[in-house]
Order: C-alpha cells, then sequence, then structure tokens
C-alpha cells in the first residue's frame, strides 16, 4: 500500500523520447520505438513480411534489413529499436543486396503458381518480387512440395478448418497466423510443425481451424497459403471495388471493407479495415462471413399481402395502400395507442430516427421500442440499470487498464472486439483480468481469478464485493458510509454465501479494485438478459460508488448491437433521456400523452388485445424473445401485423403485410457505436430485388397515410443532428441504492439453469444466411461441462432432450472445454431449434431437465 | 551402477599437474559420489560462499580470473552474471546448458557423466552469484546416462544439504531442476533454450531483450556451458590469480578439447589454454599424430561450425586470440582431424546436412539456405556439379552470413566458405571431372 500511495502522487514522468537519423531526415520518436515503426512514421516504406503492427516482432523473414551506421550487420528494423543518434539508411546498396537475397531465398521453393492463386494482385511476396527480386532464378533443382500422404490433391491444397483451405507449397514460414492465434485470440488449433526447411503451418493434431477469429488468419497470410472459400476462385481481386462498410452484428462498430463488383452487383467478401481506436484490424468470423446474408438465394424479392389466409406477392403500391387502410382502421376504430413499434437495434440512425418520428409524430402512439430481447424492462426512465446502460465506454481504454472485470457476460459471444482487447491487456501489458459468471467463460483462461456465482445470485456476488470492501476497511471511510444499512445481506460472508463463491477470491477481486490504477469494469448480456437485472444494477451503483471507479476508469453495460447506441441517443425507447426527449420534443413539435411502453410491455399488452396493431421492423421477437409461445401468442392477437424484414422469418409468417427491407450493405448509413462513435457504412450494391432501406419504408408509410414525415433529407439531417448532441448519459444515483438480495429458487424436477444466447459464429437471426457461418456451426447445441455429460452418460454428439415446464427440444451435446458447472447453454440463432419456447419471461432463472435421446 | 563412456582422457597427467583441475578425478570410478566428492574437497567453495562471501565478491572474483565462457563463444563469465539487474524485482535464473551437439564436441558428457557434483557446485555458486534461488540444467535429450547421473547427483546434494531450503544455516534456498531436451541442436543456441525450457517449440529469440535482461520467462537468466561452471569452485578455491597463471594473458585458465578424427588416440584433453594445436596433434601423450601413416590434411579446430586450418596453420596456440589470428575459432574445443585421403567436399556435404537438419526454420536465410547448400554440394559430390556452382555457394553463404537470428547460419556457412577458399581446387575438380577424387568416402563409391 505505501508504495502505492508514493507512485500515486509521484508526478508522472514526461514520455521519453530519442532522435535518429532515417535516410538523411532527423525524426523523433518515443522511446521503445523499432527503427521500423519510425520509417513508416515517417512514410518511409520498409518492406516486411512476418511483422505485424499488433504482435511481437521476431525478426523472422529478414526482409526489413536496414544498415545502421556503426553497427556491423545489417540489422532488422522490426526488432531493433531506435536509439538517440542512430543513423539508418534504408535503400543503400547492401540493405538492396540483403532484400534482394531474401527474395531469392524465399522463391526457391515457392511455386510461382501466382496465375492460378487467390492472392495474385495483392500478394505481398508478389509485389516485393517484383520490387526487389530479379526475373531469373539461380535455383535450379525440383522445387519441395508438400503434399497430403501419398496422394496428391488439387493444387496440393489441405481443408484445415470449415473455411480455411491451407497450401503448404506457398508459406514463406512468417508465422504470422500462428503468433496471432496464440498472441491475439489465445486459439491453439493452428500450429508449425517439424524443423527447418520442412516447417509446415498445419491445424493441431486431430482438430480443425475454427476458432471465432480464423478469418484474420487468411487475411494477414503474405502470401495464397491460407484462403478460405468465401473468396476462392470466385474473382480476381484487381476486379473487385471496396464499399467501407461496418460490422452490423456487434456492439463495437468493427470497420470493415466490403469487395464488390459492380456490373453483377455482388459482394464477394468482407476484411477488416482496421481501426485501432475499435478494432485493431482483427474482427470476428461473424462480422467477416456474415454479409453473406446480403447475398442470400432466399431474400425476400417483393412485398407479400395475406389474402384468403396465405402470403402471395404484391407491388409496393399495393401493399403501402393496404398498410395505411389497416393503420388507420385501426387508428380510428380503437385509437393511436393501439399501434406499437418494435424496430431492430442494428439499423442505422435515419431508419431509427424516421421510425421514432414515424411512432410518435405520425401515428402519436408512445410505443416504440428496440430492445426486442430482453424481458421485463424496467419500467420508467431512471432505473440503476437505465443508468447502468447509458454510461460511456471506451474501447482502446481497455488495453491500458491494469485491472479488467467482466460480469455477467459471456464476452467471447457477445463481445468479441472487448473479447480480443482483454486478452490483448493480459498479453502484452501483464493487466488483471477478473471474470464473474454464472458459468465460466472462454476468457476465464486469461483470467487471474474467475469466479463463477450461481445462476441467479447477480446481485449477491457483486454485494459480497461491497461488502468485503467495506469490512476490511479497503477503500476510504468515508465512502463506506450508509452503504451497509442498504444491502440485505448483513456482512461479506452472507453474500458470499448467497452467490455460492468463495470469500477469499472476493476479497481478492475487490482489493485490486480498490487498489487498481486504471480499471475497465464491464457487464454484459447475462445481466441485461434476466429478468431480475434491477437489483444487479443497483449492486452495481453501489459498487462503483463504493470504489470511485469512475474517477480511475470506466464501468458500463456494454451495448449489444451494432447502433443499440444509436437508438438510445435517438431516443427509441419509451423513456429517452430527459436531454434527448427534450429535442424530440423541439424537433416534433409534440409528444403522445400516452403511456410509454417498453418492448416487453408492447406484448402484453398485444396478450390483453390492448395493442391491435404493430410494426415491426428488422426484428424477429418470436425467434429471439425469451418466451417464445408468449411473443408469438401476442403477435398472433393482432388485428394487423406488418413486418419489414430481408428474409421470411417465424414473424414474417404471421405478417398481414411482409416488405422486404434492404441490408446494411445496400445503402448508406450512420451507425454508432458503443463507445457513442458515429461512424458510416457505405453502400455497396443497389438494394437487391425489390427492397428498401427501413427509412424509406417507413416514410412511404407516411405518405400513403398522408402525413410525409420529412420536408426533405437535410431536415432529416439537421434534426437527427440535434438529436445527436444531446448528452444520453444518466447520471450515477446521488447514494447508496437499496438491494435486496432474493434467495435463488430451485428445483428438482428442472434442475439444470439454461442460459441461451448467440453462438460465437452467429449474431442475431440473419447469420444462419451466411453459409460460411453456418460451415462453423450449423445447428443448435447444448453446450455443458464434461462432468454433466457423463452424469447424463451422453457423448460429445450425443441426442439430448431438453424440457422446461413449457417446452422442449431435441438437440446434440457438446462438452464444453471451460464450462465446469452444471448448467447448458443453448444458441438461440438457429430457427430449426427454437430454444427460447424453453423460456418463461418472469423466471429469473430458466431450468431444464436433459435426457439421453436412446439411438 | 558405474558407467563410463570409453573416452581416453589425460586425467593422470592433471592429477599430477600443479594446476589443471577439472579432469583430476574424472577416472575414479566413485566420483559421481557424493561422499567421494566431498572427500576430494567437493562442495567446500560452494559452502565458503554461501556462508561468507557476498555475491558481488563472487562475480569480482570470477571476473578477475579472466574465465571465458567455454560453450563456443568465449564471452567472460564474471562479465556476464554482472549484467543481471541489481534492482529487479522479478525471479532471476541460472541455466547450466548441457545441450552439447556441436559435432566433435563430448566434454560436458564427460564431466557430467564422471563428475556431476562439479557441475551441481559451480552451477550453485552462479546461482549465489546473481541472486538465484531455483536453478535449471538442460541436458540433452540423447544423453540418457548423463540425465540419469546429473539426476541422482541431485538427490543426493539435497540429501547431504548442499541443495534446497536453508543451505548449510546460510538462509539461502536453493533449488535445482534437470530437464531433458527433446533431441534438438538448436536448444544449445541459448534463447532456443530458453524457449524450449518454457515448454515452447525451440526456435531462437531475437536479442534484444538479452537473457540477463529478460530470459526465462521474462526474468533475468544467465546461461552458462558445463565446462564453464565446473571451473569456478576451483577458481573460488584457489583464487584469480592461481586460475590465471594458466593459459595466456588474455585466455586464462584451462580448457578441455575433444580431439577426434584420424588421429591415433582421439579423447578429451585438458591443457591450459594457448597450448599448442600441433603439440596435441603429434605429442605422444595427447593425439599421437595421424593413424596409418597418413599425411595431415586439414583441421578443424572449434566444433563443426569453425572454419578449417590447413596444415601449415597448425602450429597455433589454442586460444581465443591465436585460433583468430589465423582466421578460425576456438568454438568448443572440439578438434576434428582429417587426413590427407578425406575429401572436403564430402566433409562439407556431411557438415551441411547435418546443419540443413538442424535449422530451426525461423528465419529465412538459415532455412532456405541451408537447404539450398545442401542440394548443391550434394550435387558437387556426386559428381554432378555444374560450372558456376562454387560461386553460387559461396554468394549463398555471403547472405546467409550476419544475416540470421542466431549464430546457426554463421556457423553453416563458415566452414564451407573456408573449404572454398583452403581447397578450390578440389571443389573444381569434382566439377571438371565429374566425380570424388579421395578413395575415403566409401559411401558414394
Amino acid at each position: 500500500m505505501a508504495t502505492d500511495a508514493k507512485t500515486d502522487t509521484a508526478a508522472p514522468a514526461r514520455p521519453a523520447t530519442v532522435t535518429l537519423t532515417i535516410d538523411g531526415q532527423e525524426v523523433t520518436v518515443p522511446k521503445g520505438t523499432t527503427v521500423l515503426e519510425a520509417a513508416l512514421g515517417m512514410g518511409i516504406q520498409i518492406p516486411t513480411f512476418c511483422w505485424h503492427p499488433k504482435l511481437k516482432s521476431v525478426g523472422a523473414c529478414r526482409m526489413c534489413y536496414v544498415e545502421i551506421e556503426k553497427m556491423p550487420k545489417l540489422a532488422v528494423s522490426c526488432a531493433t529499436e531506435a536509439v538517440d543518434g542512430m543513423v539508418v539508411h534504408t535503400d543503400s546498396d547492401l540493405v538492396k543486396r540483403g532484400r534482394k537475397a531474401i527474395i531469392e531465398f524465399i522463391l526457391a521453393n515457392h511455386p510461382l503458381d501466382c496465375p492460378t492463386c487467390d492472392k495474385g494482385g495483392e500478394c505481398d511476396l508478389q509485389n516485393l518480387t517484383y520490387r526487389h527480386g530479379i526475373d531469373d532464378s539461380r535455383f535450379d533443382f525440383m522445387k519441395m512440395r508438400f503434399t497430403e500422404g501419398a496422394e496428391r490433391t488439387t493444387f496440393d491444397d489441405v481443408r484445415i478448418g470449415p473455411e480455411i483451405v491451407l497450401n503448404r507449397n506457398r508459406c514463406i514460414l512468417c508465422y504470422k497466423c500462428v503468433r496471432a492465434n496464440k498472441e491475439a485470440f489465445g486459439e491453439y488449433d493452428l500450429g508449425a510443425f517439424e524443423r527447418g526447411n520442412i516447417t509446415e503451418i498445419n491445424a493441431a493434431p486431430g482438430r480443425e481451424v475454427e476458432n471465432p477469429f480464423s478469418g484474420n488468419l487468411v487475411q494477414i497470410c503474405p502470401v495464397g497459403a491460407l484462403t478460405n472459400s468465401d473468396w476462392r476462385y470466385k474473382i480476381r481481386v484487381w476486379l473487385t471495388k471496396q464499399a467501407r462498410s461496418i460490422c452490423p452484428f456487434t456492439g463495437s462498430g468493427a470497420n470493415t471493407l466490403l469487395w464488390k463488383e459492380d456490373h453483377q452487383q455482388k459482394i464477394f467478401r468482407c476484411t477488416a479495415r482496421r481501426n485501432d481506436d475499435i478494432d485493431d484490424g482483427w474482427i470476428a468470423d461473424v462480422t467477416r462471413y456474415g454479409y453473406q446474408y446480403v447475398m442470400a438465394e432466399d431474400r425476400l424479392q417483393t412485398p407479400l399481402v395475406k389474402k384468403d389466409g396465405k402470403q402471395v406477392k404484391a407491388s409496393w403500391d399495393e401493399a403501402l395502400a393496404l398498410v395505411a387502410k389497416r393503420l388507420r382502421e385501426v387508428d380510428d376504430n380503437k385509437g393511436n395507442v393501439c399501434i406499437g413499434g418494435l424496430i431492430a437495434p442494428h439499423l442505422d440512425n435515419k431508419s431509427l430516427y424516421a421510425f421514432n418520428k414515424f411512432m410518435r409524430v405520425t401515428i402519436g402512439a408512445n410505443n416504440v421500442d428496440h430492445r426486442l430481447d430482453y424481458p421485463m424492462l424496467p419500467t420508467d426512465g431512471n432505473s440503476a440499470f437505465s443508468i447502468l446502460a447509458s454510461r460511456p465506454f471506451t474501447i482502446a481504454d481497455i488495453d491500458t487498464s491494469d485491472v479488467i472485470v467482466s460480469f455477467a457476460s459471456d464476452m467471447l459471444k457477445e463481445h468479441p472486439n472487448e473479447y480480443l482487447r482483454m486478452r490483448k491487456a493480459s498479453f502484452f501489458r501483464q493487466a488483471k483480468i477478473y471474470t464473474i459468471d454464472p458459468y465460466a467463460v472462454k476468457n476465464s483462461d486469461i483470467a487471474s481469478l474467475d469466479v463463477v456465482y450461481t445462476p441467479g445470485a447477480d446481485e449477491a456476488v457483486i454485494n459480497a464485493l461491497c461488502l468485503a470492501a467495506a469490512e476490511d476497511q479497503m477503500v476510504d471511510a468515508a465512502r463506506i458510509k450508509g452503504l451497509k444499512e442498504k444491502l440485505s445481506h448483513k456482512s461479506a460472508a452472507d453474500a458470499a454465501k448467497a452467490a455460492g463463491v468463495d470469500l477469499d477470491e472476493i476479497k481478492v477481486i475487490a482489493r485490486a479494485l480498490a487498489n487498481g490504477k486504471k480499471i475497465t469494469f464491464m457487464a454484459g448480456e447475462l445481466l441485461a438478459r434476466s429478468s431480475f437485472r434491477e437489483a444487479a444494477a443497483a449492486a452495481l451503483a453501489n459498487l462503483n460508488r463504493l470504489f470511485d471507479i469512475d474517477s480511475r476508469g470506466q464501468m458500463a453495460r456494454l451495448a449489444r448491437f451494432s447502433n443499440s447506441r444509436g437508438a438510445e441517443k435517438l431516443g427509441l425507447s419509451p423513456f429517452p433521456a430527459p436531454a434527448v426527449k427534450k429535442e424530440l420534443e423541439a424537433a416534433f413539435g409534440s409528444w403522445p400523452a400516452s403511456d410509454a411502453l417498453t418492448a416487453d410491455k408492447m406484448l402484453v399488452q398485444m396478450n390483453k388485445e390492448a395493442i391491435n396493431a404493430a410494426i415491426v421492423i428488422g426484428a424477429n421477437p418470436i425467434m429471439l424473445y425469451p418466451d417464445r409461445e408468449f411473443a408469438r401468442e401476442a403477435l398472433e392477437k393482432l388485428d394487423f401485423l406488418v413486418v419489414c424484414d430481408s428474409f421470411e422469418t417465424a414473424t414474417t409468417s404471421l405478417a398481414d403485410v411482409v416488405l422486404p427491407l434492404a441490408s446494411f450493405a445496400e445503402y448508406t448509413g450512420d451507425y454508432i457505436n458503443m463507445e457513442g462513435r458515429t461512424q458510416t457504412a457505405e453502400a455497396a450494391i443497389k438494394p437487391r430485388f425489390q427492397s428498401k432501406p427501413a427509412y424509406e419504408i417507413v416514410s412511404l408509410i407516411a405518405q400513403a397515410l398522408e402525413k410525409p414525415l420529412f420536408k426533405s433529407d437535410v431536415d432529416c439531417g439537421t434534426e437527427m443532428a440535434k438529436i445527436l448532441a444531446a448528452d444520453h448519459v444518466l447520471p450515477w444515483p446521488s447514494g447508496y441504492l437499496e438491494v435486496a438480495g432474493e434467495p435463488v429458487a430451485t428445483s428438482e424436477e428442472y434442475p439444470i439453469p439454461l442460459f441461451v444466447g448467440d453462438d460465437p459464429h452467429h449474431s442475431g437471426h440473419l447469420t444462419e444466411k451466411a453459409n460460411s457461418l453456418l460451415n462453423f456451426r450449423g445447428e443448435a447445441y447444448a453446450e455443458m461441462s464434461a462432468e454433466l455429460a457423463a452424469s447424463l452418460d451422453v457423448r460429445n454428439g450425443d441426442s439430448v432432450r431438453v424440457e422446461s415446464p413449457v417446452g422442449k427440444v431435441i438437440v446434440p451435446v457438446r462438452i464444453s472445454d471451460w464450462i465446469d458447472t452444471p448448467v447448458v447453454f443453448i444458441p438461440r440463432n438457429f430457427s430449426s431449434t427454437p430454444v427460447t419456447s424453453l423460456l418463461m419471461r418472469k423466471e429469473r432463472v430458466n431450468r431444464v431437465k436433459i435426457t439421453k435421446v436412446a439411438d | 551402477m558405474s558407467f563410463y563412456s570409453p573416452v581416453i582422457t589425460n586425467a593422470a597427467e592433471v592429477a599430477r599437474s600443479e594446476s589443471l583441475h577439472l579432469f583430476r578425478y574424472v577416472e575414479d570410478p566413485d566420483q559421481y559420489k557424493v561422499e567421494t566428492f566431498e572427500k576430494h574437497g567437493g562442495y567446500e567453495a560452494w559452502k565458503k560462499v554461501v556462508t561468507s562471501m557476498k555475491p558481488d565478491q563472487v562475480i569480482a572474483e570470477v571476473k578477475n580470473s579472466g574465465l571465458r565462457g567455454r560453450g563456443g563463444a568465449g564471452f567472460p563469465t564474471g562479465m556476464k552474471w554482472g549484467f543481471v539487474p541489481k534492482d529487479s524485482p522479478k525471479a532471476r535464473y541460472l541455466i547450466c546448458n548441457a545441450d552439447e551437439s556441436e559435432p566433435g564436441t563430448c566434454k560436458d558428457r564427460v564431466i557430467m557423466e564422471r563428475d556431476p557434483h562439479a557441475v551441481i557446485e559451480g552451477m550453485a555458486i552462479g546461482a549465489f552469484a546473481i541472486g538465484c534461488h531455483r536453478m535449471f540444467i538442460y541436458i540433452r535429450g540423447e544423453f540418457g546416462h548423463c540425465i540419469e547421473r546429473m539426476e541422482g547427483a541431485v538427490k543426493e546434494a539435497y540429501t547431504r544439504g548442499h541443495l534446497g531450503k536453508n543451505v548449510y544455516g546460510s538462509g539461502y534456498d536453493l533449488d535445482m531442476v534437470v530437464h531433458s531436451g527433446g533431441g534438438a541442436y538448436i536448444c544449445g543456441e541459448e534463447t532456443a533454450l530458453l524457449n524450449s525450457l518454457e515448454g515452447e517449440k525451440g526456435l531462437s529469440r531475437i536479442r534484444p531483450p538479452f537473457p540477463a535482461i529478460a530470459g526465462l520467462y521474462a526474468s533475468p537468466t544467465i546461461v552458462n556451458n558445463v565446462e564453464t561452471l565446473a571451473a569456478v569452485p576451483h577458481i573460488i578455491n584457489r583464487g584469480a590469480d592461481w586460475y590465471k597463471t594458466m593459459g595466456t594473458e588474455k585466455s586464462a585458465g584451462s580448457k578441455i578439447f575433444s580431439l577426434s578424427g584420424h588421429v591415433k588416440r582421439p579423447g578429451n584433453y585438458e591443457v591450459p589454454l594457448g597450448f599448442s594445436l600441433k603439440t596435441l596433434i603429434y605429442d605422444e601423450k595427447y593425439g599421437a599424430g595421424i593413424r596409418d601413416g597418413k599425411k595431415l590434411k586439414a583441421v578443424i579446430p572449434g566444433g563443426a561450425s569453425t572454419p578449417f586450418l590447413t596444415p601449415d596453420m597448425v602450429d597455433v596456440g589454442l586460444d581465443y586470440e591465436s585460433l583468430q589470428s589465423v582466421g578460425s575459432m576456438l568454438g568448443s574445443g572440439a578438434i576434428i582431424v582429417l587426413d590427407e585421403d578425406t575429401c572436403i567436399v564430402w566433409t562439407i556435404m556431411k557438415l551441411i546436412h547435418f546443419f540443413r537438419h538442424e535449422s530451426c526454420g525461423k528465419c529465412t536465410p538459415c532455412r532456405e539456405g541451408t537447404g539450398w547448400l545442401e542440394q548443391l554440394v550434394t550435387r558437387i559430390e556426386h559428381g554432378e556439379g555444374r560450372p558456376g556452382d562454387i560461386d553460387k555457394i559461396d554468394d549463398l553463404c555471403g547472405n546467409i552470413l550476419g544475416r540470421t537470428i542466431c549464430p546457426l547460419g554463421d556457423a553453416a556457412v563458415m566452414p564451407i566458405q573456408s573449404a572454398i577458399k583452403l581447397f578450390r581446387d578440389e571443389w573444381q575438380y569434382h566439377i571438371d571431372h565429374k566425380k570424388c577424387p579421395c578413395p575415403n568416402n566409401h559411401e558414394f563409391k
């Protein structure tokens, strides 16, 4: 403690710099910069194969040679630290000779099959050969050739994973794939085997390369050794153009490029577009391959209207006229408050804002929400959960935090980019990682401690942290005052017992939170999806107050979808933040007087037939709302349902009118990521078939109702700009909040807690239209610990029947490498397995029984 | 159990000598036992160090003695120990590099098999000097007997209180781990050794950071050769000044030379540094001359990775500086003698095959270059060489030399370059006559 205090008060040292000369130009860079980075920063090109800005330098390829005065040999600039007074030459004759020799060595056994290689045209080796090499080879032996077993496969390619194909002849052994897998992703399904010039990259024995970040390996391969099915043999790279896009599946908005061909109006692939503030150039496979849904065969082509109980094709005019007529009927007969509006949070700002205005002005009802997959949402605007969800967050700050806690979050499945950031902080800066979850998650492997609490006891475990700090006086006495009285748990030991966790471990984490220099505390979907989220959110507000985390870092519930934060900032919920509401009122000129209903409450009202018509845009509540039957019944009771989506879904099947929705890649739109950063996704192709962007559909409906939304696009932009400028962040409560910990009920008949969420390779209901992602995971499964599987007498792949009081599904078993308690996880992304039918919206913990299905 | 590898040593001569020390007891069949070792004055230096000396004093003494690394590079040992940062909060590690796999070298093996406690004692003193509490010995995987002997000796040392908690009541804790390598020459290179010890693939690491700053588990680490460490207790016992009485001004002390090849008495001989190579080859006490009455053709003086010497160069002192002055290196002290019937190209083919096979595959010049060189040299030896091949080989060697992460690349090409320089006619003969001129190469006739 004493030494900590000393460092805290010491004046921050000015970052040291060094000055060196590169190619005659003097440059000053921070100490620790490599010569390569210094040169690149000056715009001096130094060729590399094995260097990657986000990985440790290994100096293996030797392409980045430079000549440094007073050094006897050529130096590899990627691994040479810049020092004061260094004089560097990057283009001397010696350097050129050195690089040429490397190209010659690499080409000796390289097959030079560029005409049939997909990397041709964007190949580092090809480019650098033209720049440094010779057009003839001194190597006059047979080239080495790797073949699989005795049999030579086509072009010597071997499939090493669902997507990835390996050609070892082309491999130049830069080891970037193996290093990225280890250093950035923490995966070990790919390795380098053998030694010397017969070294080969390959999948680990008995395994496939199928980690959720494996697509990055293909992108960073400097040659055509790793290719993916998505792109292979489809088009030459020089025939394509790129559109700058944004990941539509996660909350961080990773930057991407969509590679398109204009004549065919086709997108061929999606790659990372490095943005160090967000993604570091790594994107999850769901981002990389998910775009394929845009090009899917079974996209909705035209509007459909229900005639005689059957949906038939119709023209836009016909469909819009019908929508207007029916909405007017409901409005006239039942009142405008009987119309509900649900919109998916992965749509762009303009669509969200247009819909908000449509519902609140054109319809004149307060029934609008984007939070479709959460049960029992808070019914006022100042709940602890709303506060937590509104708090600011900066992704890049995870990197520099020394204490990182993820709470109630399966980070890999929910927030892949932030998951990688945690690993980065751990690997490169030895940050302390703590995971606190109801079941062990993937990044528990880098955690100093992974605490697994009793499912449902979310608030108890946070109370335990607070009480442990208070009891052991880890924080100032003044801060502790007033805390204990508010908590139902009498002591840390009490709370820890209620949460089923070890108090000593809780104390370690509490101490880390008390002493950490910079803290990142992230709460996730396991909290957000809980119907008792409010108690835990209140406990987290207390935690923030007690440890004063805001002054030393950040604490937030991470936004889950690509424009969740945009929806909040645009007031697309029943209870917009006060500042946002004020701007909205100004823009709208009015505010509906009716009760504000959350998505959850709207379904309740539909079930009570108090809402008779609904507009659903881009969302699939039947598949994703955590009580399938409840949602289905609600929508079935409607007099009129209009659904906009890109595909026929369980929800569109109930609709009176279905309108084809354009995807993110078919129009230019703005998206706001979890940090509040606005980013633009450019249109890659024109909307396919007759589909239209949501904002256009909403405007057309408004026009059909003879109440146009905007005079012009400019108006829409001006209105939005004002609203987005408003501060949507809610302040923390001014004192400690009551946290009533309730004991978690158990059940003998249904003993096993069930968690439903996204598979690491999927997100929401659209990704099952992406073939590459289906290659990774094409069906639902019951993920469980080896012990639970053993107790059920089942092995990997065996079918089990999972039953809850309200439903049952039959799925194959998947033994988890990290879950080690008796819980089960089932992904919700597959329409063939309606797992949400097992859930009940009011249950704190949904429980199931699992039985083996006889062969 | 007693085991001897059938290697000739000059133990008797060493025992008679005033100052030679490494081999003094190696012919004693019981020397590997701790009682015998103690009877011969073993562990006295360790006891003296740990109970009465300060780490700085130990480092100063070793520095003064002029002891230099016996693994090949010849770096001053005391200076190396001094590089360990005094203020690092991390653990420090001492590692004994017993991955002796340089072709021709077999000195460490004899020490470990016959006098294992000498290694432990030297390691303990080194560990104390740098503040290490857990030391490792990384033994070449093929050395089954050495591993058995070292494991047995470590167990004995714990039992007798030479290792463990609170050694001799000094308050100093010292543990020792015997680790068996997986059979890779590259793991004798210290950074690859560190990777291997950590459980990774044995690939060399780029320097800096040097192991003394960030080595094993990113902690300050010293890696010393077996022979180096075995000499340390004697320096402590008898003083730096005594050690300097042996050898030359810049190359102090004695060294074991592994003499092999076409001599009458191949073996391990401990002699003072600066000893005449000619004497070592021809003297009856040592090599006793070339066998079968043949003439000398060439000598590799320091292990497979050092440039050749021709007969007119062998009148040279065996020390770091003298060998450097004739264009070669002392290396690990493995002297390979080749007679007049040996084909130089054949010899190089054998060597480059070894280096190609042992290249770790991390950096391009060594990985691709050694493979290409092997193909070229093999072609020439088989009488299929093409005009221009010799220059091509020479040029490729130049593209590898000094361009690799670790010294393996240099080691692979230095003998080739010297063989071309010294015996170019013989290379040319292979190409011109499409055959090998030497009758000694049975394999390809």
